[in-house]
């Protein structure tokens, strides 16, 4: 959607960026498809992400719902499926559209803020450009940042999240938010959301945390089935998918997945360091970090970034079946196990961690610091300290999006890995 | 016929050769490493066995580590620096110090890693995106006031009052370092401030929380006296140097080598 006309050279910017942008998304899915070890029912994910970010198409589905952008996990997707939209997050992760993103935001802002001005200036997604109304969550300075520039340039709805996750107060205030909420969906998609509207959408929603949570116990076995970087393609994909269509095709990849457990079919060795991902999310195609993690001898078992099974791993659970009840439960369910660190008390986020180290046997965590992404920076030290107590090592990476620091990325990468070889050595 | 272990360290700058036998240093090289890096690497190997009567077949295993660590078609295997700098400081440290911190001062990088009571890395912080605080940061410098890098540490020693250089970006200090000269700074003055200012630098880099253990420094930097004085005297407190420091990361590939048999 360009509303004013291109000058011939903003027209040839723009055919450069399309081509330059689809050149690089192409790049890594081939390092994607390469990586060895991927089951054949991703292709279907992989396939998403193809036509999103190379082909520059629309959605990969025939819909006729109003499509509603959405900017982080914690808008309930169960909302805007009861009202007849179709959620989608644009999060991104283009080194293309940050660079241009670069020239409309200050110099410290994170890279995903940039990369998404990139791509809602150029016009040239048509994910971006085909959205009825944008849902940005009040969250981080970024964000909020970001919603108020986004106002000029589409319909842009600012959802206020309570900064604090503790008592009854903050929770009445999300359910609140929650009910301004419903308005402004029903009047750009011309439909109400009822009792029987939401209670079929948490249904559908909940079948996919289904299928997130067999998806999760997969990848806690040792040795691994699927590559952490496939994984997180998966995870990526779900961003622009429907929910039924993604619960069908994860359906089908945890079929695969425990035919592999059961035939013994491992994507990586027993002595494979495993590894774990946190911090600023990773998404599409800015995957230097996983691809890095996997092709040096690592193995990413287990990723708690919020593109990662986060986003679907907690169920809502409704309690009381009344409408008021659902809402609660939604509320709930956003707010309470997010480990966002933009809320003041995050203690909760180590106890995740923590459990989740036992689970998956992590042997060392990446953590992962996006270049002005000052909240997780924040929570770098206490996470250190907490797991030097379990002598579980961790390794601070950070990076923004471009390929230049690849090298310099690859030899602390190669270096932890070896780091935890020798300690396992050691210990024998 | 005995077992040779030999180590490669292809740095930025230079490439450095270690020989082993049952962890005692036999010899070390160091060349340019030029545009081929793997012919002298390969020339190095040859040298140090002519230089020992040391058949080419009694070296058993080599290990290459180092910026183009990935290239040396005479290795074995490879490693990357921060392992091979850790194994190494336990043939090149002074006997009485206590594992803690290694500062390893390169042509183009420097890194801090931290050890354990057994020698094992904990973790590691690097800087490589920037030439301040490094070899090459000296050498520049060094020309500029024309003398040698050999020469700078001796020379700054002899300083009573050193000046300020405060940018910590290697090409402002370079011309921070050109407008003393036209001031008529006594070049001692300005080496002895060059080296604070990289003890500074480097020294931001480490973890308040890391404090047990000793420091040691390695890497071509750690030659040089004026930037072991300088970290003395800006941490206050005992600072070792590495023997053989140039060659630490090339000793630690060829203890690595001498565990693969």
């Amino acid at each position: 959607m360009i509303n004013k006309k291109l000058t011939p050279s903003e027209e040839r910017q723009r055919q450069r960026f399309i081509e330059k942008s689809s050149r690089v998304s192409a790049k890594y899915l081939r390092r994607l498809t390469e990586l060895k070890g991927a089951p054949d029912t991703l292709k279907p994910f992989i396939d998403v992400l193809e036509n999103i970010y190379v082909n520059m198409d629309g959605p990969h589905f025939n819909t006729k719902k109003p499509l509603i952008g959405t900017y982080c996990v914690m808008v309930p997707q169960e909302l805007i499926y009861a009202a007849g939209g179709q959620p989608i997050k644009l999060c991104s992760g283009s080194y293309t559209a940050f660079s241009i993103g670069d020239d409309l935001v200050p110099r410290d802002a994170c890279p995903l803020i940039k990369a998404v001005m990139g791509y809602q200036t150029m016009c040239v997604m048509p994910i971006y450009d085909d959205c009825s109304m944008m849902i940005v969550p009040i969250t981080c300075d970024c964000k909020k940042k970001m919603a108020g520039m986004l106002k000029d340039l589409v319909n842009t709805y600012s959802f206020h999240i309570p900064t604090s996750k503790e008592d009854d107060t903050d929770l009445d205030q999300i359910v609140n938010e929650l009910y301004e909420l419903i308005p402004a969906l029903e009047s750009v998609t011309g439909q109400s959301i009822t009792h029987k509207s939401l209670s079929e959408s948490l249904d559908q929603v909940g079948f996919a945390q289904y299928q997130m949570t067999r998806f999760n116990e997969f990848k806690k076995n040792q040795p691994a089935l699927i590559k952490g970087t496939h994984a997180m393609a998966v995870m990526n994909a779900s961003s622009y998918m429907p929910i039924n269509d993604f619960s069908e095709k994860l359906y089908l990849l945890n079929q695969e997945l425990a035919k592999r457990k059961k035939s013994k079919v491992f994507v990586s060795q027993k002595k494979e360091p495993r590894l774990m991902v946190t911090g600023s999310p990773i998404i599409f195609p800015n995957i230097k970090i996983p691809l890095l993690i996997e092709e040096m001898g690592g193995s990413l078992v287990a990723d708690e970034t919020c593109m990662g099974e986060r986003s679907l791993y907690d169920p809502a659970v409704v309690v009381d079946q009344s409408f008021d009840g659902m809402m609660r439960a939604l509320a709930n369910r956003y707010t309470r196990p997010c480990t966002c660190p933009t809320f003041v008390n995050n203690d909760q986020r180590i106890f995740r961690i923590k459990q989740m180290i036992k689970d998956h046997q992590v042997e060392g965590v990446i953590y992962h610091v996006l270049r002005g992404c000052l909240v997780y920076d924040f929570e770098y030290q206490m996470l250190e300290e907490e797991l030097g107590k379990l002598n579980v090592p961790i390794i601070r990476v950070e990076s923004d999006y471009n390929e230049e620091d690849i090298e310099q990325l690859r030899i602390r990468i190669e270096a932890f890995i070896e780091l935890i070889k020798l300690k396992d050595l050691q210990k024998k | 016929m005995k077992n040779y272990y030999a180590g490669l360290d292809g740095g930025s700058t230079y490439t450095k050769a270690a020989l082993l036998h049952g962890n005692q240093v036999v010899d070390a090289m160091v060349t340019n490493t030029g545009i081929d890096n793997n012919t002298s690497a390969i020339e190095l190997i040859e040298k140090m066995c002519q230089r020992r009567g040391i058949g080419r077949s009694e070296i058993k295993y080599i290990m290459a580590t180092g910026y183009s660590r990935k290239v040396f078609e005479v290795a074995d295997d490879d490693i990357s620096e921060i392992t091979a700098h850790a194994y190494g400081v336990r043939v090149t440290a002074p006997q009485e110090y206590r594992p803690g911190m290694i500062v390893d001062i390169g042509g183009q990088d420097s890194k801090i890693i931290y050890l354990d009571q057994n020698y094992a890395v904990k973790n590691f912080t690097m800087n490589d995106k920037c030439a301040a605080g490094t070899g090459k940061f000296m050498e520049v410098i060094a020309q500029i006031l024309e003398t040698t890098i050999d020469q700078v540490g001796p020379l700054s020693l002899e300083s009573k009052a050193p000046c300020d250089i405060n940018s910590t970006c290697v090409v402002f200090a370079q011309s921070e370092v050109i407008s003393l000269v036209a001031r008529k700074y006594d070049r001692r003055d300005i080496l002895a401030g060059m080296h604070l200012s990289m003890a500074k630098r480097i020294i931001k880099m480490m973890k308040k929380s890391e404090k047990g253990g000793d420091i040691l420094m390695t890497g071509g930097g750690a030659l040089n006296i004026g930037v072991h004085k300088a970290f003395e005297e800006e941490m206050m407190r005992d600072v070792y140097v590495a023997k053989y420091p140039q060659f630490n990361g090339a000793i630690g590939a060829a203890l690595i080598a001498s565990e693969r048999i």
